[in-house]
C-alpha cells in the first residue's frame, strides 16, 4: 500500500451570504495515495471545484473553511498561516486551471510569467541555468522552446494549457489539482493535453485530482472516481467498479445519460435539479430525484461506507445489515 | 436593385413544392488579416455546397475542431455573414438580394440556438421578454391571453413548467433551463430550420441528454430541419442522421452518421473518432497509442495543398501538390482525400445528395403535431 499524500477529514466549506449559509462542501472525507489519479465528478454546484480550491486554501470570502482537516504528508493545511501556505502552493500542491486563456497574463511573454513562479519560490540561479530549466520544462510538455518568447495570444488553446501544466510542475509538486483542464478544447487536443499531463505526472510521481463533469474523460484518465452531489461524496470507488457496477443511483444515471457511438438510443437525462445548498432538506440530498427512493431516504442521511469501494445510499446500508 | 420585383413575387410563394429550404451554393468565406503588403487570407469555409431540405426534414451535424469553419458555416446560413463567394438560397431566393419582407420571413423561418445560454439573455429583463418580443415582431397573437397561451405551450413543449419558468430573471434559472427556454423560443416561432451551434457544450452532462432529446423531438414530430454544429462526435452520432466533418474550411468527409463515425475513411475523421474519450475504462487512449499520433511534419500548408497534409499519417507526395477533389466512396459517403481517388470525382458536389434519408420521415403538416 503506497503512502497517503493527502488526507481530508470532514471538510466543510461554507459561504455566509445574506440569505444564510451555503454549505458548498459538507463533510467530505478523502484519502489520496502517492501517485494516484483521482477523478472528482459532479454537476455544477456539487462542490467539486470548491473542494479543490479548499486544498489550495484559495476559498475567498464570504466563503470559509468551516471545519475539518486537510493533511498533506501529515501536515494540516487548514491551520497554516498565509505565508506558510504560500510556500506550500506551487511547491507541494499545484493547480492547472480551467481556462488557460484567463490564467495567463496577456501582456507578458511566457518566459517572464514562468520566471515569476520560479523566483517566488526562491529559485535564484544564473541566467543560463534558469534558461536551461525553462527549456526543459516546456520540452516536458511537448512544446518548442520558442514559445517562451511568445505572448499568450500567439498560442493555441492546447499550447496555453500545456504552458499552465509546465508551470504547475516546475517545483515537482506532490499533488496536482487539475480543474477541468480541457473543457475548452476539442477532442484531439484534449487527448493530447491529457496524455501530456499523464506523462509529466508519472515522471515526477505526483498524485492528481482531476475535477470535471465529463465521465468519458474520467474513464480515460482516473484510477479512482469520487462522485459528488450537493456538497457530499456519494460514491468513491475504482474506475472499473464505477463503470461496471455503479452502486449509487446518481452515479448510475450519470453514466446512462452519456451518449456513445454503439447504436442510437433514447437519451435519458436526470430529471429534476440539484437542491439549493442554502436549505438542505433532511435526509438524502438526492432523494427528490432518485428513481429508487424509499421512506427512510427522506429522514435519514446515509453515511459513506465501505472498505475500498464506498457508497452513501440506503439501498446499500440495508443490504449490509441484512 | 432590379431584383426587388422578382424577389417579391418569389417570396410570396413560399409554400412552393421545392424541398430545398436552405441551400449553400459553392460558398467560400475568406477572412483576411495583416497589412496590405502582407495580407493573409484564411479560408474559413472553402467551396461548400449543401442543402437543408424540408421533405424530409433531417438533422445534419457539422463537426470539427475549433477553427474548422463550422461556426462560420452556421453564421452564413443564418444570414449573419455574407459569404465572400457563392450564394445562400432560402427557398430558391438569394438571401443577399432579399427585400425587407423576404428577409423578415427568412429570419423567422431560420432560427438559431447558440452555445452560451448565459450571454444570449439581457439580464435586466425577465425571460418572458424573449417571447413577447418575438410575438410582437411577427404579430403572432391578437391578445395578451393568446400570447400567454402561446408562450406556455412552447415552454411545456420543451419539458419545462411554465409556472416555474415565466416571470423569472435569467440568473434564477439553471444553465440547462436557460438553454431549453431558447429552444422554446424557437418552437414558438415554428420555424422550418433550426441552426444549433454547440447547444449543449456549456451545459452539465446530466442535462445534455434532455436538451438533445428535445431537439430530436422537434425534428421528428414537427418536421423542423436541424443543423447541429458540434465538436462532440458522440452527441452528433446520437442526434443526427448525417454528418459533415470539417477541417480548415473543407468538408473532408460527409455521409450517414452511422458509417462516418463507426467506419471513418478520411484520416482526420479517424483521428477525431479515436480521440473520443469513451466512457469505458477498458478502452483507453493509451491502448491506441502510436496508431493515431499525428506526425506534425514541418510542411507549411498553403491553400494549394490538402489542408491536413502536415498531420496526416497517410500523406503521399500528391497531397502537398494539390487540393484533393471530393470523391464518392459509395452512394452515402464522400471524402476529400486522395486515398479514395479511384472512387471517382463527384461532379456535382452538393453534399446533401449523398445523405441518407431517414425512413420514417415526419408528415408534411407536422407543425400541428403535439410534442
Amino acid at each position: 500500500m503506497p503512502d497517503t499524500v493527502l488526507s481530508i477529514r470532514d471538510l466543510r466549506v461554507y459561504f455566509n451570504i445574506r440569505a444564510g449559509t451555503v454549505r458548498a462542501v459538507d463533510g467530505v472525507d478523502l484519502d489520496i495515495a502517492e501517485g494516484e489519479k483521482l477523478g472528482l465528478v459532479g454537476e455544477s454546484g456539487s462542490g467539486k471545484t470548491t473542494t479543490a480550491l479548499a486544498i489550495m486554501r484559495m476559498i475567498k470570502p464570504p466563503g470559509e473553511i468551516a471545519g475539518g482537516t486537510i493533511q498533506l504528508d501529515g501536515r494540516d493545511l487548514v491551520g497554516l498561516s498565509e505565508p506558510e501556505m504560500r510556500a506550500v502552493r506551487g511547491n507541494d500542491v499545484a493547480m492547472v486551471p480551467q481556462a488557460a486563456m484567463n490564467a495567463l497574463n496577456p501582456v507578458r511573454r511566457i518566459r517572464s510569467q514562468m520566471l515569476d513562479g520560479l523566483r517566488d519560490h526562491g529559485v535564484n540561479e544564473s541566467r543560463e541555468r534558469t534558461e536551461e530549466r525553462l527549456t526543459t520544462l516546456v520540452a516536458q510538455v511537448g512544446l518548442n522552446s520558442n514559445v517562451l518568447n511568445l505572448f499568450p495570444h500567439e498560442l493555441s488553446g492546447g499550447m496555453k494549457q500545456r504552458v499552465t501544466i509546465a508551470m504547475a510542475i516546475c517545483h515537482k509538486p506532490r499533488l496536482i489539482l487539475a480543474d477541468e483542464p480541457t473543457s475548452a478544447l476539442d477532442v484531439v487536443v484534449q487527448r493530447q493535453v491529457m496524455e501530456t499531463l499523464e506523462e509529466v505526472r508519472s515522471e515526477i510521481g505526483a498524485a492528481v485530482i482531476l475535477v470535471g463533469h465529463d465521465m468519458g474523460l474520467m474513464a480515460q484518465f482516473a484510477d479512482r472516481i469520487g462522485v459528488m452531489y450537493a456538497g457530499k461524496l456519494v460514491e468513491l470507488a475504482t474506475v472499473e467498479q464505477i463503470f461496471s457496477n455503479p452502486r449509487h443511483p446518481y452515479t448510475r444515471l450519470l453514466i446512462s445519460s452519456l451518449p456513445d457511438t454503439a447504436g442510437k438510443r433514447r437519451l435519458e437525462g436526470i430529471p429534476g435539479l440539484p437542491p439549493s445548498l442554502l436549505e438542505v432538506p433532511p435526509g438524502c440530498p438526492f432523494m427528490p430525484r432518485c428513481p429508487e427512493a424509499m421512506d427512510i431516504c427522506s429522514v435519514d442521511v446515509p453515511e459513506l461506507s465501505g472498505e475500498v469501494d464506498m457508497v452513501s445510499c440506503h439501498l446499500h446500508t440495508e443490504a449490509a445489515t441484512v | 436593385m432590379t431584383a426587388t420585383a422578382e424577389t417579391i413575387t418569389a417570396t410570396s410563394t413560399t409554400n412552393g413544392a421545392s424541398s430545398s429550404l436552405l441551400e449553400l451554393s459553392n460558398v467560400t468565406q475568406i477572412f483576411s488579416s495583416g497589412p496590405f503588403w502582407n495580407r493573409e487570407h484564411n479560408y474559413a469555409v472553402n467551396d461548400v455546397s449543401f442543402t437543408l431540405s424540408d421533405k424530409p426534414a433531417l438533422i445534419t451535424a457539422v463537426a470539427g475542431e475549433s477553427g474548422s469553419g463550422k461556426t462560420t458555416l452556421g453564421r452564413i446560413m443564418l444570414g449573419f455573414q455574407r459569404p465572400s463567394l457563392g450564394q445562400v438560397l432560402y427557398r430558391g431566393d438569394d438571401v443577399a438580394e432579399m427585400n425587407a419582407a423576404g428577409r423578415k420571413q427568412y429570419r423567422r423561418q431560420v432560427q438559431a440556438i447558440f452555445q452560451d445560454p448565459f450571454s444570449v439573455y439581457n439580464p435586466f429583463y425577465k425571460v418572458d421578454h424573449i417571447f413577447t418580443v418575438a410575438i410582437a415582431r411577427y404579430k403572432l397573437a391578437s391578445s395578451r391571453d393568446q400570447a400567454r397561451h402561446l408562450i406556455e405551450e412552447a415552454i411545456s413543449g420543451v419539458g419545462l413548467r411554465p409556472s416555474e419558468t415565466l416571470g423569472r430573471y435569467p440568473h434564477q434559472l439553471s444553465g440547462g433551463q436557460r438553454q431549453r427556454v431558447m429552444v422554446a423560443r424557437s418552437l414558438l416561432l415554428k420555424p422550418e430550420v433550426i441552426i444549433a451551434d454547440e447547444p449543449v457544450s456549456m451545459v452539465d452532462a446530466s442535462l445534455r441528454a434532455t436538451i438533445l432529446e428535445t431537439l430530436r423531438t422537434l425534428n421528428h414530430e414537427l418536421g423542423i430541419a436541424i443543423l447541429y454544429i458540434t465538436h462532440d462526435l458522440t452527441t452528433a452520432y446520437q442526434v443526427a442522421d448525417n454528418i459533415m466533418i470539417m477541417y480548415r474550411g473543407h468538408v473532408v468527409e460527409a455521409g450517414d452518421v452511422e458509417h462516418v463515425i463507426n467506419d471513418p475513411k478520411h484520416p482526420y475523421t479517424r483521428l477525431l473518432v479515436q480521440s473520443i474519450p469513451m466512457p469505458d475504462p477498458n478502452r483507453r487512449w493509451a491502448d491506441m497509442r502510436g496508431v493515431n499520433d499525428p506526425p506534425f511534419t514541418g510542411i507549411d500548408v498553403t491553400p494549394t495543398m490538402c489542408p491536413f497534409v502536415n498531420r496526416c499519417p497517410d500523406a503521399i507526395a500528391n497531397c502537398a501538390e494539390q487540393v484533393p477533389s471530393t470523391y464518392a466512396i459509395d452512394e452515402h459517403r464522400i471524402s476529400k482525400c486522395f486515398l479514395y481517388e479511384d472512387a471517382g470525382t463527384v461532379s456535382n458536389a452538393n453534399i446533401a445528395s449523398y445523405f441518407n434519408i431517414r425512413e420514417s420521415s415526419p408528415n408534411s403538416n407536422g407543425a400541428e403535431a403535439k410534442i
